[in-house]
């Protein structure tokens, strides 16, 4: 019997985000679908290290206290940081095309990109 | 701290680059400049038996961010030095934007940042910095096509690194550690492999071989080598690619990963071959051409004996050389003819420069393995290092697949007047070219006395030449055949699920290996 906790989470979101991936044939949706995908990485990082019961890891007093980990907070500190990076230039050059093409399609992006090149 | 300052002060020329428009391009040569006299320094102190190595931070060593040297990351960061310099020269007279130099420094400093890179995070990080430049670089000049190439590389990439992340955290859980020295101990101390290293690290490779070229993961490559301007295919197609190699290679010091990437590389240089001959449009055959010899790289790692990890990274450095230079010659024969196809090439062969020529005919004949180039010496020690009969027959297969892709090359190196080039693109490709013919004495440095005599006989020379002949044989056979190959499958959709396919194959291979 599997319980609910951070890392069944993480795997449903992972799933969800990469079936966004492939089926849906919007861009911008596309690149919901990879936020959503990176964001349950993060959240897959930080439940899998997390210890139940911990306090937080600022030392008071004896030391004999369970403290939590502070390392996977301090790493996924960065990569949301850079998964944020990487929407927001995507967004920029989805932009570019939209100006270009007025369509978020991949399937017709593909299709005029395919043909301006062979003509 | 020279390690530390190499990629830093890079960084930094960056945010400068933008401030002091006139002297961007007087300051990358200088910064290439000084970088080599830090690398100089560095491989002194190699030489002398000592390696460099700092914590950041004053962290210890499981949790802080280790950087180091080694010999690997040398041999890289010279590759790195000579086609920075080379595509700085090619660039010289050309007007280009402050932007685009902080983009070169940003990938600069993030490939030296890479190669001193020790610890699993820090190696992602700066995937996702690499990333984001070549993403920039690719689209720099915002036509159509090299936008949506470089999307779908950003899209490609960024599930990639994900996927990467994902082991990171089961490697953190299991293991407490990141770095890749205390990692190793771990492994190897535990007897048998537990089961999550087999996740772990296919989850890892996953992530990598994405960036790195391998034919069933990075089939954003093509379009995106394909349709960036020539100095930063080779950029791209020379050095970029090569971090992902280098990764690799780190990886697997760590994880049992032979039997996966010996499988992977099989595939990646056949297919990749295949798509190379039946490819008529110049760039896109390159393009097609850096998948498959990424399988030479990978096989050497895979193999895992000293003397193919050394193979593998002679031809990695040689690949650097002349795959930068046929693209930046191939760039140039392009902008000159106004065609892009390779009949058209070669009707309108007198108005190529005859440097540019030469240049295609050094990294034509370097890339066919014709002795003694840099192509011999690496495709020589890897297949006397393979012991097994199918290792053999592939590497036979892949140099005689090189030969024919690049045979269809040879009526444009018919003598000929031809016009004269600029002189900063005669010395670009003489960066390029000179060590491409001096590759033999230079590959000594990486061999010892005894090791050097048993690899470069008779027996080689003689080899490689047949490679070749029979190559041109099956050049004028195919010609008559051309086939039509599944071009679907570098669609966005069909790439995120091909490699959806291979996680699960290199799964099952780090399983049963």
């Amino acid at each position: 019997m599997m319980s609910i906790n951070g890392v069944t989470i993480a795997i449903v979101l992972f799933g969800i985000g990469l079936l966004g991936l492939i089926i849906r044939r919007d861009l911008v949706i596309k690149l919901l679908a990879l936020g959503l995908l990176n964001g349950s990485t993060i959240l897959c990082l930080v439940s899998l290290n997390s210890l139940p019961g911990g306090v937080p890891p600022i030392i008071r007093g004896p030391s004999a206290v369970l403290y939590v980990d502070p390392l996977p907070q301090a790493l996924v500190l960065s990569a949301i940081v850079i998964n944020f990076a990487i929407l927001a230039l995507a967004l920029v050059f989805v932009m570019l095309l939209v100006e270009r093409y007025h369509t978020t399609d991949t399937q017709r992006l593909e299709h005029e990109i395919e043909r301006e090149e062979t003509s | 701290m020279i390690v530390a300052l190499l990629p830093l002060w890079h960084f930094l020329l960056a945010g400068l680059s933008l401030a002091w428009e006139r002297g961007t391009r007087g300051m990358m040569l200088l910064s290439l400049l000084l970088d080599a006299t830090l690398v100089g320094v560095l491989f002194g102190q190699f030489a002398g038996g000592q390696t460099v190595s700092v914590v950041l931070g004053g962290w210890g060593k499981e949790v802080g961010i280790v950087l180091a040297d080694d010999q690997y990351s040398l041999v890289f960061a010279l590759l790195a030095l000579l086609l920075g310099g080379a595509v700085v020269a090619y660039l010289w007279r050309k007007r280009l934007r402050p932007y685009f130099y902080m983009l070169l420094h940003l990938l600069f400093g993030s490939v030296f940042a890479l190669l001193f890179a020790r610890d699993l995070f820090n190696i992602y990080v700066i995937m996702e910095l690499l990333t984001l430049t070549s993403f920039l670089l690719v689209g720099y000049e915002k036509r159509a096509d090299q936008i949506w190439a470089s999307l779908k590389y950003l899209v490609l990439a960024s599930l990639g690194m994900g996927v990467y992340l994902l082991g990171v955290a089961i490697v953190y859980y299991h293991t407490g550690t990141l770095n890749l020295d205390l990692l190793s101990a771990v492994i190897s101390s535990s007897g048998d492999v537990p089961q999550w290293v087999s996740l772990a690290s296919s989850l890892l490779v996953t992530g990598v071989a994405v960036k790195s070229g391998i034919f069933m993961f990075s089939l954003w490559l093509p379009a995106a080598h394909a349709t960036a301007s020539p100095a930063i295919s080779a950029l791209l197609s020379g050095l970029v690619i090569k971090m992902g190699v280098v990764v690799l290679l780190r990886l697997a010091l760590v994880f049992p990963l032979s039997l996966s990437l010996e499988v992977l590389s099989a595939v990646t240089g056949l297919l990749g071959i295949i798509y190379a001959i039946y490819t008529y449009d110049l760039k896109k055959m390159l393009a097609f051409h850096t998948l498959s010899q990424i399988g030479y790289l990978v096989l050497g790692i895979g193999i895992g004996s000293e003397i193919e990890i050394v193979g593998s990274l002679e031809y990695a450095v040689g690949h650097g050389l002349f795959k930068g230079l046929l693209f930046l010659a191939a760039g140039a024969a392009v902008q000159a003819t106004g065609r892009e196809d390779i009949p058209g090439l070669i009707a309108r062969r007198s108005r190529i420069p005859l440097a540019t020529r030469v240049g295609l005919l050094v990294g034509t004949m370097g890339i066919m393995g014709i002795p003694p180039l840099a192509g011999f010496c690496g495709k020589t020690l890897l297949s006397n290092g393979a012991e097994s009969l199918v290792i053999q027959t592939i590497l036979v297969l892949l140099s005689i697949g090189t030969v024919i892709s690049f045979a269809k090359l040879i009526p444009l190196f018919r003598p000929e007047r031809g016009s004269s080039s600029p002189w900063p693109e005669k010395v670009a490709y003489l960066i390029l070219g000179v060590p491409i013919l001096l590759f033999l004495p230079f590959s000594r440095l990486f061999l010892s006395a005894s090791q050097w005599h048993q690899s470069f006989g008779v027996f080689p020379f003689v080899e490689s030449l047949l490679v070749v002949g029979a190559g041109l044989l099956a050049h004028r056979f195919l010609r008559k055949h051309p086939l039509r190959l599944p071009k679907r499958i570098f669609h966005l959709e069909e790439a995120i699920l091909i490699i959806l396919v291979g996680f699960f194959l290199v799964f099952v291979l780090v399983w049963l290996g």
